[in-house]
C-alpha cells in the first residue's frame, strides 16, 4: 500500500512537472514563434534584425544542455519559489526554459504550413497583421500546433530526468534512485520494470491523445 | 461614372517589366474583362488595385479619389469597397462556410454578423451548406463561398483573378452567370482576369487584352472580338482553331455583325452552287445579337470565287480574304 502511494505520488509529480512546464513553455514560446514567423523573409512583416536577434536567442536557449540550465536557474527558482531544490516544483522553471526555445521553433514551423493564398484572401478583406495572426495563422495551424504540443510534452518528460539532480522527484528520478539503492540486482526487480512501464504508458497516452485531438479538429482532410 | 481608373501604371520585378504604362478606365456597372496569356501581367494588374501588390509608377483612382500610388497604400476602409476572389478560392480550411463568410465581418468589426452572412450565402445559393467545411465542397461551391465572403462587406467592385480557371466548363458558366446576376441586382462592378476567352465573352461588356506588360487592345467587347488587330488578340480570340496544315491556303472570313439572320452558308451553297468547306465557325450571342466569325476555304476555281464574292457583296455580308495566320490578302482579280 505504501509502495502504491509512493508510485502514485511520483506519477503525480511527473505529470505536474510536464504539464505545467509545457504550459509555461507555450505561453513564452507561442509569441516568440509568431514573432519568428512574422518577421521572417517571407512573413507578414519581414524585419531582418528582429528575426535575427530572436533567432539567435532561441538557438542559444536550445543549445545549452538541460542539466546546465537546471543549475543556472537555481538562484532564480530560489528567489521566486522560496527554495532552489528538493521539491517537485523547483524543476518547473528550468524545464520551461529548456523547452520554450524549442517550442518557438515548433510554432514557427506550424505557422509556415498556412498557405500564403489563405493569408492573401484575408488581406484582400482589409485585415490588419494582428487580425491575420489571430484569425488565420494560429487557428488555421491549430492541428499542427496541437501535434507539436504533444511532441514537446514528451520531450519534457525526458527532461524530468534532471529532477533527480536537484531532488525534485518524479517517476524517472524514482527509477534512478531505485537503481542506486539496488545496483546489484535491479534488473531482476519487478518494481523497476513497473515504473518503466508506467513512464512508457504516460508517453504513449500523451502522444496518442495529441494526435487524436489534432486529427479530430483538423478540417482540412475530407471528413467522409 | 468612373469607378476605377488606372493611370499609367508601371511595375517591374527586377529587370523584367510586368506592366508598362497601363491605363484603364472601368465605369460603374461594367463587367470588364482583362484577357491575356499567362505571364502577360494581367494578374499583377488587378492585385495592384486592392493593394496586394505595389507598383513603381502611376496612380489608381476609385471614383476620382486617389486609391493608391507608389507613395500611397490602399487604406483598409477603401479595401473593403473592393472585394476580390481568387483561382484557388483562398478560404480558411478550418472554418465552415458560415465561419468563412462571418470572418469578413469580424475583420470589419461588425457585431451583428449572422444575419448578414446568411444573406450573402443565400445570394450565392449555398444555404444548405452553411455548416460544411471547404474540404467537403466542390470547387464551384468553394468559389461561391469566396464570393459570399467578398459580398459580406458590401463592395462596389469585385476583382476576380482567374476565378473560374480551376473549374470545369459547366461550373465556370454557373459562376459567370452568378457574376452577371450580382452585376445586375447589386450594380456590382466586376473586373475579371482570365486567359479563357469563353469566360470573358460570356458576360463582359468591355475587354482589354494585355500582352507582354502592355494593353494591346481595349474597348467594347463586340468591337474587340469582332475585329481583333493585335497579333496576340487574334491568337487568343481564334485560339487554336487554325491548324498549320492550312498554311498557304487562301481563306475567306465571313463576319456576322449582329445584323443578319439569314442562313448565309446554306444560301451560298444553294444559290451559288458552290460547295464550301468550313474551317472554323464560332458565333455567339452578345447582348442579344448574334456575332461571330466563319472561316471557309476559298474555292479553287476562280469562277466560283468570283461568284462567291459577288454574292457576299450583294447581300451586304462583311467578309475578308486572308491567309491562315489571319493576315488580310488583296483581292486577286481572277
Amino acid at each position: 500500500m505504501e509502495t502504491f502511494l509512493t508510485v502514485l505520488q511520483m506519477v503525480g509529480e511527473t505529470l505536474g512537472m510536464t504539464i505545467i512546464s509545457t504550459v509555461i513553455a507555450y505561453l513564452l514560446g507561442i509569441p516568440l514563434g509568431v514573432l519568428l514567423n512574422v518577421t521572417a523573409k517571407k512573413g507578414l512583416r519581414p524585419i531582418r534584425s528582429v528575426n535575427l536577434i530572436v533567432g539567435i536567442i532561441v538557438n542559444i536557449l536550445r543549445s545549452v544542455p538541460c542539466l546546465i540550465v537546471v543549475v543556472i536557474c537555481m538562484p532564480w527558482t530560489r528567489a521566486w519559489m522560496g527554495r532552489g531544490s528538493g521539491d517537485w516544483y523547483t524543476i518547473l522553471i528550468p524545464l520551461s526554459v529548456c523547452a520554450f526555445g524549442y517550442v518557438a521553433r515548433v510554432v514557427e514551423q506550424s505557422l509556415n504550413e498556412v498557405p500564403a493564398e489563405e493569408i492573401e484572401g484575408i488581406r484582400s478583406l482589409g485585415a490588419s497583421d494582428w487580425q491575420i495572426i489571430t484569425k488565420v495563422l494560429i487557428p488555421e495551424s491549430k492541428s499542427s500546433l496541437i501535434t507539436g504540443c504533444a511532441v514537446t510534452a514528451v520531450s519534457i518528460i525526458g527532461y524530468t530526468s534532471f529532477a533527480y539532480n536537484i531532488g525534485a522527484g518524479g517517476l524517472i528520478a524514482g527509477i534512478y534512485e531505485f537503481f542506486t539503492r539496488n545496483t546489484g540486482d535491479y534488473m531482476g526487480k519487478i518494481y523497476f520494470w513497473i515504473l518503466i512501464i508506467i513512464v512508457v504508458v504516460i508517453v504513449q497516452i500523451i502522444q496518442e491523445l495529441g494526435l487524436y485531438i489534432a486529427k479530430k479538429t483538423d478540417k482540412r482532410r475530407k471528413l467522409k | 461614372m468612373k469607378e476605377i481608373e488606372i493611370r499609367n501604371l508601371s511595375k517591374s520585378f527586377g529587370d523584367r517589366k510586368v506592366l508598362d504604362h497601363v491605363s484603364l478606365t472601368v465605369e460603374k456597372g461594367d463587367i470588364y474583362g482583362v484577357l491575356g496569356l499567362s505571364g502577360a501581367g494581367k494578374s499583377t494588374l488587378v492585385r495592384c488595385i486592392n493593394g496586394l501588390e505595389t507598383f513603381d509608377e502611376g496612380e489608381i483612382y476609385y471614383r476620382d479619389e486617389l486609391l493608391c500610388s507608389p507613395k500611397k497604400r490602399v487604406e483598409r476602409l477603401q479595401k473593403r469597397k473592393i472585394g476580390m476572389i481568387f483561382q484557388s478560392f483562398n478560404l480558411l480550411q478550418q472554418r465552415t462556410v458560415l465561419g468563412n463568410v462571418e470572418l469578413a465581418l469580424e475583420i470589419a468589426g461588425v457585431k451583428e454578423r449572422r444575419a448578414k452572412a446568411l444573406e450573402c450565402i443565400e445570394k450565392v445559393g449555398l444555404t444548405e451548406h452553411i455548416n460544411k467545411y471547404p474540404s467537403q465542397l466542390s470547387g464551384g461551391q468553394c468559389q461561391r463561398v469566396a464570393i459570399a465572403r467578398a459580398l459580406a462587406l458590401e463592395p462596389e467592385v469585385l476583382l476576380s483573378d482567374e476565378a473560374t480557371s480551376a473549374l470545369d466548363p459547366e461550373t465556370t458558366n454557373s459562376i459567370l452567370d452568378l457574376f452577371k446576376k450580382l452585376n445586375k441586382e447589386l450594380g456590382l462592378t466586376i473586373i475579371m482576369i482570365s486567359h479563357q476567352m469563353n469566360a470573358i465573352e460570356r458576360i463582359c461588356n468591355k475587354v482589354a487584352i494585355i500582352d507582354k506588360a502592355v494593353i494591346v487592345e481595349q474597348g467594347e467587347l463586340g468591337d474587340v472580338f469582332l475585329n481583333p488587330q493585335a497579333e496576340v488578340a487574334k491568337q487568343l480570340i481564334y485560339s487554336d482553331h487554325l491548324h498549320t496544315k492550312l498554311n498557304d491556303q487562301r481563306l475567306i472570313r465571313i463576319i456576322f455583325d449582329g445584323n443578319s439572320d439569314e442562313p448565309i452558308l446554306a444560301n451560298i451553297i444553294q444559290e451559288c452552287g458552290i460547295l464550301v468547306s468550313v474551317v472554323f465557325a464560332d458565333t455567339k450571342s452578345i447582348e442579344g445579337k448574334t456575332f461571330g466569325q466563319m472561316l471557309i476555304k476559298c474555292p479553287l476555281k476562280n469562277r466560283e470565287l468570283a461568284k462567291l464574292r459577288k454574292y457576299l457583296t450583294l447581300h451586304n455580308v462583311k467578309y475578308r480574304e486572308e491567309d491562315a495566320n489571319g493576315v488580310e490578302l488583296e483581292e486577286e482579280v481572277a
